[in-house]
């Protein structure tokens, strides 16, 4: 039982180690996947956007650890 | 037939993000094994052994059941998250904001923890206290190291050399366990943690966009830059709480 809960902790920090990482990177992506369908996004901006999201996820998540 | 050009990034990125996997439970391993014996480590670690390689049976079938721009959508998803989870504390553990991880450390917690543990006097109990913390170490690390394997090997055909590579990480970290004899400390997991961090992050930025319909201008070279971007912004980022934390520490 111990071990089953150890392993759905270790699950849930792999995937959300830091809340506003997580929801951040999540938001571009649904940015994207949104607007690419209702045509507000080009194919070809899609991409910088996606990788433009992920460097601000990046950047709050280690903002936020520096000042813990 | 895939090209070395192809296979290598995947082959090198399971094999290094294997590598600070395979020593961390390495070491929990060896503390059992100094402590409590060889035995209930061997069986501790098969046992987690046996449990993951049925869990990559039952589900690796299926995701070759999804179709290819949803899996690249969903596992780049699940890359891009995990993959800046490993930057952000490589970045923080480089800014000082966090401590290193020391396999010494650890490997001397864990033999205290296991020569204080209640109960330690019965054969019985001794064996299997010991073998279940074997098979929580090599468990919990182990769904790491298959997620990564599974993460970078997410294209047709590219499954087999992640798992090489991953397998070389383990055949690696435990000759170089059997010949030291030590936890291996030697390993500089945090750089590797920093490259990992780079490498997830710039493969889940790229499969998250082949899932999207909307793929990177120079196909897979992409890839390369997205790394260098990522790791080019880590360091910066580094330096930056570097100098936070040397300006904090002033009086």
């Amino acid at each position: 039982m111990s071990s089953l809960r150890a392993l759905m902790a270790t699950i849930g920090k792999m995937f959300a180690a830091d809340l506003w990482l997580t929801l951040i990177a999540l938001a571009t992506v649904a940015i994207c996947a949104i607007g690419l369908r209702a045509h507000m996004v080009s194919p070809g901006g899609a991409p910088f956007i996606l990788a433009g999201g992920a460097f601000v996820a990046l950047a709050v998540g280690v903002a936020r650890g520096a000042r813990r | 037939m895939i090209s070395l050009a192809t296979a290598a990034p995947v082959v090198g990125a399971a094999f290094i993000a294997s590598t600070v996997e395979v020593a961390e439970a390495f070491t929990i391993v060896l503390a059992v094994s100094v402590v409590r014996g060889p035995r209930p480590a061997i069986l501790g670690t098969l046992a987690a052994l046996l449990l993951l390689t049925l869990a990559v049976l039952l589900f690796g079938p299926l995701l070759s059941a999804v179709p290819v721009r949803g899996l690249h959508l969903i596992i780049g998803v699940l890359v891009l998250v995990f993959g800046l989870g490993w930057l952000r504390k490589a970045v923080l553990r480089a800014g000082g904001a966090l401590p290193l991880h020391d396999e010494m450390q650890a490997f001397a917690k864990e033999t205290q923890a296991l020569r204080q543990a209640p109960g330690s006097g019965g054969a019985s109990t001794t064996d299997w206290l010991g073998a279940m913390t074997a098979f929580q170490a090599v468990l919990l690390e182990g769904t790491e190291v298959v997620f990564i394997v599974i993460a970078v090997g997410a294209r047709p055909g590219l499954l087999g050399p992640a798992a090489i590579g991953a397998a070389a990480a383990c055949v690696l970290v435990l000759a170089g366990g059997l010949i030291l004899r030590a936890p291996m400390s030697r390993i500089p997991e945090n750089t590797l943690k920093f490259v990992v961090g780079g490498l997830l992050t710039g493969f889940g930025v790229f499969w998250c966009c082949e899932g999207l319909g909307a793929p990177w201008p120079g196909g897979e070279l992409a890839v390369v830059g997205l790394v260098a971007f990522y790791l080019a912004a880590g360091v910066g980022m580094a330096a930056l709480v570097r100098r936070r934390q040397a300006r904090s520490a002033l009086p």
